[in-house]
């Protein structure tokens, strides 16, 4: 049996005959919806249930293994009056806005270099996305090790360079600590970054740059000029991913330091599995969860209303 | 040859599909089986124990398999939270810490298991009942405890004077600052883990005198003279013995240090000489372990239960109830202890002379530490309250920033109005 495309002709036909299933599934109408069923079941059943039975915990007490009662805004209240919830909500703004844009920065960087002929141009390519690739939890206990106290090589190399010994407190610093996050996070996000805007540097039609350069435009004002506004909607879609990945950001603070030291690392995702999870609420937990939502979502809109616009 | 188009190809995989789904399934034949939802141990011989030994020969014997199903640590709260939620996966699961209060609804009463076993086998001790009795029934049949004390290096303290592991917080104290002088600091994690900071601080916290709540669990007492010192106390113990990565530690780092040999204290399970035996037989050798020092009000340790508890929504109920009886008879139990040497401490009085207690006398301190052991959250009963304050690190907090500068007077005010939120609705 082989398979054929059907011509065009073909499908707009709809020849009389007794009514059967095969008749009816082949109605333009019935049959684009079936195409359509899967993935809406699919986000129905994976996102859309999730969210309305996240919204429905939050808005009880509900003990995990009892029933819940009905309890209104309580919850989002007792966030309100709640001295870590607004660390957590720092934290996160923070954590996200850094790590962002130390991404975006690098990863343009990243791109314009990779963009240059080199040798071995496909392998460094391929390399640079091993961080991506490396499961999240892997990677952040080698990182474990690289800033552990009594093995740390950046100590190492730190007081090889003339810093007093033991070094920086990586983790146990509640300064270091956020920095230490930030910093794995970029590592780890950074050849998103560049890949993708690399592939959108390779759309750029040369003949821009050579327009530029015969009308006297130098290197600086050829990026600034060609290049940045043909990848203005490629960094807004990888920013707007980006912003949702780092903010919702959950196995490296949970692996690496768990929220310490003094919750200086604790994030709107650790901080609700440890009251879900840890504590059993899970209507206070859903509460944390979903004090993530607006901001998101406003996000998500003010980009989206910024690229339609461009 | 046929032609198909790939719309047709597609309505008839479509088909296929659905029909597959709902279509008559081959009949399987029904095993008796049981499911037992464990962590998986540090210590690998117990649960090999337990695999090899203690399975088959329940098989042998009922017909019945049992299932020994292995989550990773500190995943067993999330894995209970699922079963529980959705009513199916394990028969029988290991509860620990507060967990038997949680789920109390979805544990069923064991109550006479727990008479019988305890009028074989010497009786239970007053911290397995603490452990385990929820609302005047025994919800979870207590296994056993994995204490956390002090484990510290005999060469290093007999440098500065100590022949003997100092009675006192005082004394500790005291050492410790000749041995960071020495370049031996002291290790006690300050950070966020699930159980080396409560290991230490919360028996800390009682030996002043201080207490986050009152016994009756709902009038939070953390703001007293008592608290006060044990702060004080715990801001100098800090900045005269240890270093600055304590902050940020979770429960390995400890371990990694000891093993590393860049501390001379710290405050950890057994496992830490246990490993060490197996695989540094140099450190094991300058390897001790004492009780907890005591402070002004007396001495104190934490109470970490490990215990069997039945899902109520189980199947194989009456199996699962055969199952924990056969488990607990001493034919077995003492095996499975010993294969651990005594990492876990048998929480019935019947196990108090056992010949493993022999095999490594360093281990002894640990069952007598039960003496003077509770849960967290002490003197208040066990509750989801409790467990929120666990969760949030209220009192480890409490400590850690008072160690890393703020004010005793600051600090017991803000872990006073997070306790008065998560106590509000009592």
């Amino acid at each position: 049996m082989s398979i054929r495309s059907e011509p065009l002709a073909a499908i707009g036909r709809f020849p009389r005959r007794s009514a059967s299933v095969g008749v009816w599934l082949d109605r333009q109408s019935v049959f684009s919806w079936l195409m359509m069923a899967p993935p809406l079941l699919f986000l129905a059943a994976l996102v859309g249930y999730p969210l309305c039975y996240g919204i429905l915990l939050s808005l009880q007490d509900r003990p995990v293994a009892h029933p819940g009662t009905f309890v209104g805004l309580k919850n989002f209240a007792t966030n309100a009056n709640d001295p870590i919830f607004w660390r957590v909500v720092f934290n996160t703004f923070f954590y996200t806005a850094v790590a962002t844009l130390l991404k975006m920065v690098g990863g343009l960087a990243l791109a314009l270099a990779m963009n240059q002929q080199f040798p071995l141009k496909n392998l460094v390519r391929a390399l640079l996305l091993l961080p991506f690739i490396v499961p999240t939890v892997l990677s952040t206990v080698a990182w474990m090790w690289i800033l552990d106290p009594a093995f740390s090589v950046l100590n190492w190399l730190l007081v090889a360079l003339g810093v007093p010994k033991p070094g920086p407190s990586w983790l146990g610093n509640p300064i270091l600590a956020m920095l230490s996050i930030i910093l794995i996070n970029t590592w780890r996000g950074l050849p998103y970054y560049g890949i993708t805007l690399l592939a959108g540097l390779q759309t750029v039609p040369p003949e821009l740059y050579e327009a530029a350069t015969i009308d006297g435009a130098g290197g600086w004002q050829r990026f600034r000029y060609v290049t940045l506004p043909l990848l203005r909607p490629i960094i807004l879609i990888v920013t707007l991913f980006s912003v949702i990945f780092t903010f919702a950001d959950f196995q490296l603070v949970y692996v690496l330091t768990h929220g310490g030291p003094q919750n200086a690392t604790q994030l709107f995702a650790t901080y609700a599995f440890d009251i879900a999870m840890g504590a059993g609420q899970l209507g206070l937990g859903a509460s944390v969860a979903l004090a993530m939502l607006p901001a998101l979502a406003l996000l998500i809109v003010a980009l989206t209303i910024y690229l339609r616009r461009g | 040859m046929n032609t198909t188009s790939r719309r047709r190809f597609l309505q008839l995989a479509g088909l296929g599909a659905v029909g597959t789904a709902i279509g008559p399934r081959s009949p399987s034949a029904e095993t008796k089986s049981l499911t037992l939802l464990h962590e998986s141990s540090f210590i690998k011989t117990y649960d090999e124990y337990f695999q090899k030994t203690l399975a088959p020969a329940y098989e042998r014997e009922t017909g019945v398999k049992v299932n020994y199903e292995l989550t990773s640590v500190g995943s067993l709260p999330t894995r209970i939270t699922t079963i529980s939620e959705t009513g199916s996966g394990a028969d029988v699961t290991a509860t620990f810490f507060l967990l038997p209060f949680l789920f109390d609804e979805k544990l069923l009463d064991v109550s006479d298991i727990a008479d019988e076993i305890g009028k074989k086998q010497g009786g239970w001790y007053d911290a397995a009942k603490e452990a385990a009795v929820v609302n005047g029934k025994w919800k979870t049949i207590p296994f056993s405890n994995i204490g956390q004390l002090m484990n510290w290096r005999t060469d290093w303290f007999a440098e500065v004077g100590f022949k003997q592991f100092p009675e006192t917080w005082d004394e500790l104290y005291e050492a410790g600052k000749k041995l960071k002088a020495n370049d031996h600091p002291f290790g006690f994690e300050l950070g966020h883990g699930f159980g080396d900071n409560h290991g230490w601080l919360y028996p800390l916290l009682w030996s002043y005198g201080g207490a986050e709540v009152d016994p009756d669990g709902k009038t939070v007492v953390i703001d007293s003279d008592e608290t006060a010192r044990a702060i004080d106390f715990a801001r100098k113990f800090f900045r005269d013995t240890m270093f600055e990565d304590v902050l940020g530690w979770t429960d390995p780092s400890n371990n990694k240090a000891w093993y590393a040999e860049q501390i001379s204290c710290t405050n950890n399970a057994e496992s830490i000489l246990w490993l060490a035996k197996r695989d540094f037989p140099d450190i094991a050798k300058v390897t001790d372990q004492a009780q907890n020092p005591a402070g002004p009000k007396g001495r104190f340790h934490i109470m970490s239960a490990v215990s069997h508890a039945i899902f109520d929504f189980s199947p194989q109920k009456e199996q699962a109830r055969a199952f924990l009886r056969w488990l607990m008879d001493e034919k077995q139990l003492g095996g499975w202890y010993a294969s651990a040497d005594t990492y876990y401490q048998p929480l019935l009085h019947g196990y108090d002379n056992a010949p493993m207690w022999q095999e490594e006398p360093r281990n002894i301190p640990y069952r007598d530490s039960l003496a003077n052991a509770h849960l967290v959250g002490w003197p208040a009963p066990p509750s989801r309250h409790s467990a929120e304050s666990v969760a949030k690190y209220v009192v480890v907090d409490m400590f850690a920033k008072a160690c890393t500068g703020t004010s005793t007077k600051e600090v017991i005010k803000s872990a006073e109005v997070q306790l008065k939120e998560i106590y509000r609705a009592v």
